[in-house]
């Protein structure tokens, strides 16, 4: 055929329309299938947090008719309602029913009114039915049940259910939760106002000064990264506590409540800071630092001017970090709390203790705006901090200053001798026969069979669980990040998977693990049977920490060539030879960052799986949390040295793996 | 349509509301050499990246060969494509970058291995087939990129400003290779290039592009003696541009002196520019010359192998212009600052532009 310019003037007005190539169809229904997996596993799950606050539960007595059986039959049936105005009693004494609440009638209708009567008519009132059970089988509505006496004690009476704002009302108007919003902001500011001045410090002695022993207080300060925030709880404990070896330096003051759980808060979100501190420090340019002393400023002056504004983003950043861990950490007001409560806690205690799934959505509820809201600040600042890189920066080369990097050297060891000294108190508590009377040294705690929580299994499931999470979270992150990242086309399907892949960030753990509860554990939902499994524990932790996952390698991938696909694509390739032989490779390195990080946090983790281990599927982390709980404070000190040594053999043998294999692999890297 | 293997009709590209591309048409001949050119920011990466169907179109169709391709993906398109950036796969060997578009072909290994082999050889790379990009020299990796891009052995090959990132040496080796492999393949090339010289150098027509529009397509020397229009002209090579006004139908002003011109492009305008490239004004035999006239050399610039000379006079008002001269005439004619020289605009080479 041939094609004038004349006779297609028209048709070439027109908009072109893409065709899409055949790979291309595959790149789609990938994402479609990966936007599946996060709406499944987080937007349905918290979505139902939102509905499930929103339930309000009530015994509708008018609806229940009782009907004594007389020797000429039944007499005239009377509502419960009528028996509790007779008796004066107070309907579930008074208190609020909730989904679980259940009324005996036998508690209703008093022992001597029904003396001597044989059968009972029961008869539902509504229209839906449902207002009582009888052997556990729901009433139908309108329909009159005959009972006998032996049998009455079996019928229970159900609320109903209705939609509105009464759990917030409830909530905001009960002085002990609403307190618990008080004490968690203000933990939580006392938190960031110690740990990001002192993260600065230790991140300025690091990439500031000459002082020796880097190295060494580089991994010093990632320790608590390894170990759960229980860990810290339990080692200040040791030091502090009523036995503690160092409790007369509180000279009086107890340990259990907010200095406890100030300090080991400051324990374990310490690393998170200071390693925003190190990015923030290391991306400043030494031309400013020599403008500076060519002008005639004087160091501290330079400090000021230089330094602290060039650091500003990662100090605001450091901030809202620390602080919404803290406020959404719940293990360590739950070891070394004491009857001070804080939101995170009273979500716990809502659901595990009192069964009262509507008020912890509630609570979760409340938990999620001020950690929505430090997300979002977070993100803006972040975006800002890269807009403030040039890239013909040149790096800082501190100089030899004797006086600074002695005093620096000073600080810097007081710090890591605080966070090692808590490790090494709990492993001396683990270790030791029978705190603090016989500190012989023996494995007696090691051997968990005698005491709660699953014991070795519970730590053979962690170890289990970690590797699960971290080799699909790894190759299922990095392709996520790798359709979103060059995919050819569907703007609106990659937009929408960058924006589920943030969403997690901003989820407490508390919060997802609660959803998953309502979402997982609903009978009529066809992903029931994921309940109680080890499946639904590796879902949710790969969902839980998707975010700083998705950054890792999404960094990764903007880092490389743009026009490798372009090449591809005009090479007849399909994505997934250039993303199995190309990309994946190429950000081996960022890949393998990212099982790391998902198996120490997933050994470490307990706030959103501690609502969803089932028997035969505990926890280390959690047996942790159980231990303490029982009072077997020293086993649970050596279940958690369990994890720190399993998480330091691993990052150990993944600096050898990524120094060896790596080095081979990468061969490429090298001139 | 006769001989022309590729069409871009009336293509238009809009990024949200600002306009890349506007109505663009342009045919392109089987075998040929085209070179777009311009300044940056004119379009022509994105013509480019649209004859690719990386970045589509927003409407026009392009044709290559006998299929109407403005639709397609790059995929499904026939073509070869080398960036500036090289976009080598740095965790691949040489080899394996080259042999990369050949997997799945339906070659087997040994097949692919001869091929590597051959095109390696035809890049100038024979030995350097086990080495990874990083361990080669940018010249040297531009030429793998190359190597891989012809691989498939595609009817079209797109550059893309592929000499800019490479030091000058390196550039003009490279530029003749590219020319030679370019003719034994006899095959149909369009380069996006933002240097003239290059320009000038390979193409056997060039596209001259700015804000989005075709400013000019001809032959190098078309573009160079006979720029369209007052952008081309200054755009390509060295131009003296100076106000003048209209005479008569076959004559300008400047200032007092008249010269004669070829006034077929200006319609009848009043205020014009009349441009001349330093090197066409004439100084030998000026005084016989059309259009001579004597001018003062307010300063000598020396630039190597030629002198350029910057003249003025009363009666050309407030006009200045520049000169080249070779060393060798200089010397003869005894041109030094201040001094009087004769000169001659020759009619064929003073080109008439309206004034903007």
């Amino acid at each position: 055929m041939t094609v004038t310019a004349q006779h297609d003037l028209n048709i070439t007005r027109r908009r072109v329309q893409p065709k899409a190539a055949k790979d291309e169809f595959w790149q789609r229904g990938l994402i479609l299938v990966v936007i599946a997996y996060l709406f499944v596993g987080l937007v349905l799950p918290i979505a139902m947090v939102f509905t499930k606050s929103l339930q309000n539960f009530s015994f509708q007595t008018d609806q229940v008719t009782v009907a004594f059986q007389t020797e000429t039959g039944f007499d005239t049936p009377r509502t419960l309602q009528s028996w509790f105005e007779e008796t004066g009693k107070e309907i579930n004494n008074g208190l609020r029913p909730t989904e679980r609440t259940r009324l005996a009638i036998v508690k209703v209708i008093p022992k001597p009114a029904r003396a001597g009567i044989e059968a009972f008519q029961i008869t539902d009132l509504s229209e839906k039915g449902g207002q009582f059970l009888i052997d556990g089988v729901l009433s139908e509505g309108g329909t009159t049940y005959e009972v006998e006496r032996k049998k009455l004690s079996k019928v229970q009476v159900k609320p109903q259910v209705d939609y509105g704002l009464g759990n917030y009302g409830y909530y905001f108007s009960s002085p002990a939760l609403f307190h618990s919003i008080q004490n968690s902001f203000l933990i939580a500011i006392a938190v960031v106002v110690i740990v990001v001045p002192l993260a600065f410090g230790y991140a300025y002695g690091l990439m500031r000064t000459n002082m020796i022993g880097k190295g060494f207080f580089r991994l010093a300060a990632t320790v608590p990264v390894l170990v759960p925030s229980l860990l810290p709880a339990i080692g200040l404990i040791y030091l502090f506590g009523n036995q503690g070896i160092l409790t007369p330096l509180l000279f009086g003051q107890s340990i259990y409540g907010p200095i406890g759980i100030i300090l080991a808060s400051v324990f374990f979100t310490f690393p998170h800071a200071m390693i925003i501190m190190i990015v923030a420090l290391s991306s400043s340019d030494q031309r400013l630092y020599e403008a500076s002393e060519v002008l005639g400023a004087s160091k501290w002056r330079t400090f000021w001017v230089v330094t602290l504004p060039g650091a500003r983003y990662g100090l605001i950043s450091a901030g809202f970090v620390v602080f919404t861990l803290v406020l959404t950490d719940f293990g360590v007001p739950k070891v070394i709390g004491g009857d001070f409560n804080m939101l995170a806690l009273d979500i716990y205690k809502q659901v595990i203790g009192q069964q009262n799934f509507q008020v912890g959505a509630v609570v979760s509820v409340v938990l999620l705006v001020p950690a929505v809201v430090a997300f979002a600040v977070d993100r803006i600042i972040s975006r800002r901090q890269v807009a403030i890189m040039s890239a013909k920066a040149v790096p800082y080369q501190p100089e030899d200053d004797p006086f600074l990097d002695r005093a620096m050297l000073i600080y810097c060891g007081s710090v890591a001798l605080f966070i090692l000294g808590v490790i090494a108190m709990c492993q001396f508590a683990a270790l030791a026969q029978f705190w603090p009377y016989n500190l012989t040294p023996s494995l007696t705690h090691y051997d968990f069979s005698k005491v709660g929580g699953g014991g070795w299994s519970a730590y053979w499931n962690s170890v289990k669980l970690a590797f699960l999470v971290s080799t699909f979270g790894a190759c299922a992150v990095f392709i996520a990040a790798n359709l979103v990242e060059k995919a050819r086309g569907f703007e609106l399907g990659r937009n929408f998977l960058q924006f589920l892949a943030m969403m997690p960030m901003a989820i407490p753990g508390m919060v997802l693990g609660l959803a998953y509860i309502f979402f997982f554990n609903d009978p009529s939902n066809p992903l029931n049977f994921l309940y109680g499994t080890m499946a639904i524990l590796v879902i949710n932790t790969s969902i839980h920490l998707w975010t700083v996952s998705h950054l890792t390698a999404s960094t990764a991938l903007k880092q490389m060539d743009k026009e490798f696909e372009a090449v591809a694509m005009s090479l007849k390739q399909p994505f997934w030879r250039m993303l199995s032989r190309v990309s994946a490779p190429v950000c081996l390195p960022a890949i393998s960052e990212i099982w790391l990080y998902y198996f120490v946090n997933a050994m470490t983790t307990v706030s959103a799986v501690v609502f969803l281990y089932s028997p035969s599927t505990q926890l280390a982390s959690v047996a942790v949390l159980n231990m303490d709980d029982a009072g077997d404070i020293a086993a649970a000190a050596a279940m958690g040295m369990m994890i720190f040594y399993t998480n330091v053999i691993v990052r150990v043998g993944y600096s050898l793996l990524t120094g060896r294999l790596l080095g081979q692999l990468q061969a490429w890297r090298h001139r | 349509m006769n001989d022309s293997y590729l069409q871009v009709i009336d293509v238009t590209k809009n990024f949200g509301d600002f306009t890349a591309l506007q109505n663009v048409s342009l045919d392109v001949k089987k075998g040929e050499f085209v070179c777009f050119l311009g300044p940056s920011g004119c379009g022509k990466t994105t013509l480019l990246r649209a004859i690719a169907g990386l970045d589509i179109q927003s409407s026009g169709a392009i044709i290559q060969g006998d299929t109407d391709i403005s639709d397609l993906p790059p995929s499904e398109r026939d073509f070869g494509i080398v960036f500036q950036s090289y976009a080598l796969f740095p965790n691949l060997s040489v080899a394996n970058n080259v042999g990369f578009g050949l997997i799945g072909s339906g070659k087997s290994k040994s097949e692919i291995k001869t091929k590597v082999k051959g095109l390696l050889e035809q890049v100038g790379l024979p030995d350097q087939a086990k080495k990874y990009p990083s361990q080669l020299s940018g010249g040297q990796q531009q030429r793998v990129a190359l190597a891989r891009a012809l691989a498939t052995e595609p009817n079209l090959l797109l550059l893309d400003e592929p000499l800019s990132a490479l030091d000058a040496k390196v550039r003009v080796h490279l530029r003749r290779q590219l020319k030679e492999l370019q003719q034994t393949l006899g095959l149909t090339t369009i380069m996006v290039t933002h240097d003239q010289d290059e320009a000038l150098n390979l193409a056997d027509r060039i596209v001259v592009l700015s804000q989005g529009r075709i400013e000019q397509v001809g032959t190098p020397i078309e573009v160079y003696s006979q720029p369209a229009n007052a952008f081309v002209a200054d755009f390509v090579g060295e131009m003296n541009f100076i106000e003048a006004k209209r005479v008569d139908s076959g004559h300008i002003g400047i200032g007092d002196i008249h010269l004669a011109a070829d006034m077929q492009a200006v319609d009848g305008a009043e205020q014009l520019i009349a441009a001349i490239r330093p090197e066409d004004i004439q100084v030998q035999n000026a005084d016989t010359a059309p259009n001579g006239f004597s001018a003062t050399v307010t300063d000598l610039e020396f630039c190597g192998s030629y002198l350029r000379a910057t003249m003025r006079d009363a009666r050309l008002g407030g006009a200045e212009f520049r000169a080249d001269l070779s060393m060798n005439l200089a010397r003869r004619l005894q041109v030094k600052e201040g001094g009087a020289l004769a000169i001659a605009m020759p009619p064929e080479h003073l080109r008439v532009y309206p004034a903007k």
